[in-house]
C-alpha cells in the first residue's frame, strides 16, 4: 500500500468522522444529552485530528485540536451544550469538513471564518459565553434572535473535578503572539495495561516527548510487584516528568495521540520558568542525544555522535522513516476508533431520542462494511446488464422454436429469469447508498443561508437511510442546494413577519426520502409564506411567459417558477439570484430520468416532490414501434397513452396539428417524422398517442406506430459505444438481440417547436 | 552474606527486548531465583517498558532474597534507554565497571 492509498483511506475515513460529527452535534442540538453522543462527537473529532497529524495537516490538525478541546469541555460537563454552543460547534464541524476537502483536493479555505471559530471555540473553552461584545468583534451576521439560556455553568478553575485542558493556559495569553515561549509542564503519565496490549510502549512515547525539549524524569514503581506476583503484560510503571519546550502544551499532547485512552495523562504548566527539576522527587535528567534508540535505524547509532549536522540529518531521515511507519498503524487506529464509535453508537440507546431515530441509528451503524473500487462494481453492473439481455434473448429463442409452454427448457428458463433478476436487483443493492450524505450537506446549507439572510431555520430530515443508486445521489446535490437556498431564502418569512403571521419564529424546512413504487422520491417542504401567485403572475406576464389575460389554475401558476430565467426576488439577493433558477433545478432533475412538482399553499408553505429513478443503468420503458424501427421511451415521461380519433385531430397552420384531449388542446409530434424515418407525417388515427411532460411543463402528444409493451430496459451510452445522435438519449439492447434507441423525449419535444435537433441540450441517460 | 556459598548464574539478554519478549523474560528470571545473578545486557540494542518492569520487579526480588542482582555488561543503547523512562541502574551495576 502506498502512501497515497493509505492517505486516500484517511479521507474516506475522514467523511465518516464528518458525517458522525454532524450527526452527533444536531442530535445534541435535539436536546439529546446521552454522554455517548458526546463522546461519539469527540471522538470523530478526535480521529481527524489524530490522522492528520500523521499525515502533517498542520492546519487541520490545529483547528481539530482547538475544536476538540472545547469538545472536551462539554464531555467533561464543564461547558452545557446549549443552542448558543452548539451553533458555533456547527459551524466549527463545517470548517473542519472545508479543512479536509482543502487538504484533499488543494483547494483554498476562508482563513478568517476559521481563525474566527478559532477564538469563539477558545473562549467557550475558557468558559465564555458565546458572543460576547468583545469576543467576536468580525462578526455580520445578526445576532440570535432569541437570548441565551441559562448560562452556562463555568466552574472556577480551581473547583475539585477541574482537569487541565489544553490551551485552557494559554488562552489567557491569547493577545500574544504564536511564537511559544519555552515554558516547564509537568506531566504524569500512568499508562494502563491496554496501551502495552495495543502494541505500543510507553518508551517509545517517552523517546518523543524527550524530543520536544529539555526533559527529567522520575519513574514512579510504587505499583511494581514481587517477581512471582507480576503479570509481565501489565502496566506497573508511571512517570513524573518535567519538560521544558517551546513546542507549547499541544505537541506534548500529540504525542500521547493514541495512547490518551489507554493511559492517565496530565499536563500542566510548571509554575515559575526555571527547568523543574521536580523538587520532592528525584528527577533523572534525559540525556540529549537517544538517537541510537530509534529502532528504525539502529545500525547508524555509533557514526553520528560527533558531527551534528550529520546527525539531525539521520534524525530527520530516521523520523521520516519511523513517521511512515507509524501512518499505517495510526490508520489503522483511526479505524478501529470508528468502528469501536460505530459500536458504542449500536449500544447505545438514547432514551431521550425517538424510537425510530434509534432504529436508524442502529441500521446505518450495524453491518461491517468492505470498500469496493466503483469500477469493479460498474463492471460487474455492466456485465449482469449483459447477462439480463442474453437470457431475454434465449428466451425470446425458445419461445420462437418452442411453443409446448410446458417444457421443461420452458420452465427452467422462467427460473433463470427470476434469478437474473434476483441478481439484477443485488447487483444495483451495491450501488445503492443512502442519501444520509447528502442530506446531511444540506444541512449546512441551510445553516449558511440562515446566517446570510438572519432567518432562523430548523432543517428536519426524514428517512436519510433511504437507498438510492451512488450515480443519482452524486448529481442529486446540486439541485437539491439550489432548492434549500430557494426554500430558505424565498420560501421563509423573516422572524418579525413570522411572528406577525403568528407563526414560531423559527421556520422549518423539512427533507424526507422514500421509496415509492421503484423510485425514490424525495420532498422539500417549509412552512413560510407559500408562492406568491399574484407576483408570480406578474412577472410572467412580465416576461411574455404568459399572456396578460391567461386563465391559469393554481397549479399553473405555481409551476411558472420552473420557467427559465424565472425569479420573483425584487433584488438580486446574493443566495439564490444566481442566475440559476428553477428551470436549472428541473431540468437536472430531468436529466435522471425524474421528475419534480410543486405543492403551494398561501401562508402555510411550499413542497417541492421530486421523484427519480432508483439507478441510471436499467430504465422503465415503453417499447413503441416507429415507422418500422423499435424505440424505447422512459416510461418516466410519459403520463397517458391513448387511440387518437379522427375528431380530436385539428390542423394548425401549414403542418402543426392539435389534439383535443379533454377539452384542451396539445401540439402532436410525429416521432417518425422528426427523426426523419419518414418523409410525410403519419396518419395519427392509425397510430398511437404518447402524452408526455416536457422540460418546462408543456405537454406533447408524440405520435408513435404502435405499442409492443412495456419492459425494464439496460442503458447503453451512445456516446460511449458510438456517437451522440440527437433525439436520443441512450440505446439498449432488446431480447431478440436488436439495438433499440432510447427516446429523448425532451429533445424531440423541443424539435417540434421548431428548434433544430443537432446540439440540443439532451437529456443523456446512462 | 547468605548468597556467597550458591553459585552466581549469569543471564544474557536478548538484543531486542520489545513487548513481546516480556513473559519469556519474566519466566527465565523465574527459573533463576534462589541464586545471585549478574545480567548481561551488552547485546541489547531495544528494551521496551515491559521487559523494564520485568528486570525492575527481579530486582526487587533479588533484593528481599538478599542475592545480588547485577548487571555485568551493558550496551550503550540499554543505559540511554533505562535513563529515557527513569530507571536507575547505576546502583545495579557490578562494581569493576
Amino acid at each position: 500500500m502506498d502512501m497515497n492509498e493509505i492517505k486516500e483511506i484517511f479521507f474516506q475515513e475522514c467523511e465518516e468522522q464528518l458525517a458522525e460529527l454532524e450527526s452527533g452535534l444536531l442530535k445534541l442540538n435535539d436536546g439529546d444529552r446521552d454522554p455517548e453522543t458526546v463522546n461519539a462527537v469527540f471522538r470523530a473529532v478526535h480521529s481527524i485530528k489524530g490522522g492528520a497529524g500523521a499525515f502533517g495537516l498542520d492546519d487541520l490538525v490545529s483547528f481539530a485540536h482547538v475544536f476538540e478541546t472545547t469538545l472536551d469541555c462539554v464531555r467533561s460537563n464543564r461547558l452545557e451544550p446549549n443552542q448558543d454552543v452548539l451553533k458555533v460547534m456547527l459551524k466549527s464541524a463545517d470548517v473542519l469538513a472545508d479543512l479536509t476537502n482543502a487538504a484533499r483536493d488543494g483547494g483554498s479555505v476562508d482563513g478568517a471564518r476559521s481563525r474566527q471559530l478559532i477564538k469563539e471555540l477558545e473562549a467557550l473553552a475558557n468558559g465564555e459565553l458565546p458572543q460576547p461584545a468583545a469576543e467576536a468583534p468580525a462578526k455580520s451576521a445578526p445576532a440570535p434572535a432569541k437570548a441565551a439560556p441559562a448560562a452556562i455553568p463555568a466552574p472556577a478553575v480551581n473547583e475539585e473535578g477541574f482537569q487541565p485542558v489544553a490551551f485552557s493556559f494559554e488562552d489567557f495569553e491569547t493577545s500574544e503572539p504564536p511564537t511559544i515561549e519555552p515554558s516547564t509542564f509537568e506531566i504524569l503519565f500512568r499508562p494502563k495495561s491496554e496501551l502495552y496490549g495495543k502494541g505500543n510502549d510507553a518508551t517509545l512515547l517517552l523517546r518523543d516527548l524527550s524530543r520536544l525539549g529539555e526533559m527529567s524524569i522520575h519513574c514512579d514503581m510504587d505499583e511494581l510487584p514481587a517477581l512471582g506476583s507480576m503479570n509481565p503484560e501489565a502496566a506497573y510503571f508511571a512517570w513524573k516528568i518535567s519538560l521544558k519546550t517551546d513546542k507549547g502544551e499541544e505537541a506534548i499532547r500529540s504525542v500521547f495521540e493514541f495512547a490518551e485512552w489507554d493511559c492517565e495523562l496530565e499536563v500542566t504548566l510548571a509554575g515559575g520558568n526555571h527547568a523543574g527539576a521536580g523538587d520532592e522527587l528525584p528527577m533523572q535528567p534525559v540525556p540529549f542525544d537517544l538517537s541510537l534508540l530509534d529502532e528504525a535505524m539502529p545500525a547508524l547509532a555509533g557514526a553520528a555522535e560527533d558531527d551534528e549536522q550529520v546527525a539531525a540529518r539521520q534524525r530527520e531521515a530516521r523520523d521520516e522513516a519511523v513517521s511512515a511507519a507509524s501512518i499505517a498503524s495510526n490508520v489503522l487506529q483511526m479505524a478501529q476508533t470508528a468502528r469501536a464509535s460505530a459500536e458504542n453508537a449500536r449500544s447505545a440507546a438514547p432514551a431521550s431520542a425517538a424510537q425510530a431515530a434509534a432504529q436508524q441509528a442502529a441500521a446505518s451503524a450495524a453491518t461491517p462494511t468492505i470498500r469496493v473500487d466503483l469500477d469493479r462494481v460498474d463492471r460487474l453492473i455492466n456485465l449482469v446488464g449483459e447477462l439480463v439481455i442474453n437470457q431475454a434473448m434465449l428466451s425470446q429463442s425458445v419461445i420462437e422454436n418452442d411453443t409446448n409452454g410446458t417444457s421443461s427448457i420452458n420452465m427452467g428458463l422462467e427460473e433463470l429469469q427470476q434469478l437474473t433478476r434476483e441478481i439484477q436487483d443485488s447487483v444495483m443493492a451495491i450501488r445503492a447508498q443512502p442519501v444520509k450524505p447528502v442530506f446531511q450537506r444540506m444541512s449546512r446549507i441551510v445553516r449558511e443561508i440562515a446566517d446570510m439572510t438572519g432567518k432562523s431555520v430548523r432543517l428536519v430530515t426524514e428517512g436519510e437511510n433511504t437507498e438510492v443508486d451512488k450515480t443519482v445521489i452524486d448529481k442529486l446535490a446540486e439541485p437539491l442546494t439550489h432548492m434549500i437556498r430557494n426554500a430558505v431564502d424565498h420560501g421563509l418569512e423573516t422572524p418579525e413577519k413570522r411572528v406577525a403571521a403568528g407563526k414560531n419564529p423559527e421556520g422549518t424546512v423539512r427533507l424526507t426520502a422514500k421509496h415509492r413504487s421503484g423510485r425514490i422520491v424525495i420532498e422539500l417542504a417549509d412552512d413560510g409564506a407559500g408562492i406568491n401567485r399574484e407576483k408570480v403572475r406578474q412577472k410572467a406576464i412580465d416576461n411574455d411567459l404568459i399572456a396578460a389575460d391567461a386563465n391559469l389554475s393554481d397549479e399553473e401558476i405555481d409551476n411558472l417558477i420552473f420557467h427559465a430565467g424565472f425569479s420573483t426576488a425584487d433584488k438580486i439577493s446574493d443566495i439564490s439570484g444566481r442566475g440559476v433558477g428553477m428551470d436549472v433545478v428541473k431540468r437536472s432533475i430531468q436529466a435522471l430520468g425524474g421528475r419534480i412538482n410543486i405543492q403551494s399553499k398561501p401562508g402555510q408553505g411550499s413542497v417541492f416532490t421530486m421523484s427519480l429513478p432508483l439507478t441510471l443503468a436499467v430504465l422503465d420503458g415503453m417499447v413503441v414501434t416507429v415507422a418500422s424501427q423499435t424505440l424505447v421511451v422512459p416510461l418516466t415521461a410519459i403520463v397517458e397513452t391513448l387511440q387518437p380519433e379522427a375528431s380530436a385531430i385539428h390542423s394548425f397552420g401549414a403542418s402543426q396539428r392539435l389534439i383535443s384531449i379533454r377539452n384542451s388542446f396539445c401540439p402532436l409530434v410525429d416521432v417518425g417524422r422528426i427523426l426523419n424515418f419518414r418523409a410525410t407525417q403519419a396518419n395519427p388515427v392509425e397510430g398511437v398517442a404518447l402524452l408526455v411532460e416536457s422540460e418546462g411543463g408543456g405537454q406533447r402528444a408524440l405520435m408513435v406506430d404502435a405499442i409492443q409493451g412495456q419492459r425494464q430496459v439496460v442503458i447503453k451510452s451512445l456516446e460511449a459505444n458510438y456517437t451522440h445522435v440527437p433525439g436520443i438519449a441512450a440505446a439498449t439492447i432488446l431480447g431478440d438481440g436488436r439495438v433499440a434507441l432510447i427516446l429523448d423525449v425532451d429533445a424531440i419535444v423541443a424539435a417540434s417547436r421548431g428548434q433544430s435537433l443537432p446540439e440540443m441540450s439532451l437529456a443523456a441517460a446512462g | 552474606m547468605a548468597s556467597r556459598n550458591i553459585a552466581k548464574k549469569s543471564l544474557k539478554l536478548a538484543p531486542v527486548l520489545d513487548l513481546n519478549e516480556a513473559t519469556a523474560l519474566h519466566e527465565r528470571l523465574l527459573t533463576l531465583k534462589g541464586a545471585p545473578i549478574e545480567i548481561d545486557a551488552s547485546a541489547v540494542e531495544r528494551i521496551g517498558t515491559l521487559c523494564a518492569q520485568v528486570l525492575m520487579a527481579g530486582a526487587r526480588s533479588w533484593e528481599e532474597d538478599r542475592m545480588s542482582f547485577t548487571f555485568a555488561k551493558v550496551s550503550d543503547a540499554f543505559v540511554k534507554t533505562t535513563q529515557l523512562i527513569g530507571v536507575d541502574v547505576a546502583p545495579l551495576m557490578a562494581k569493576e565497571i
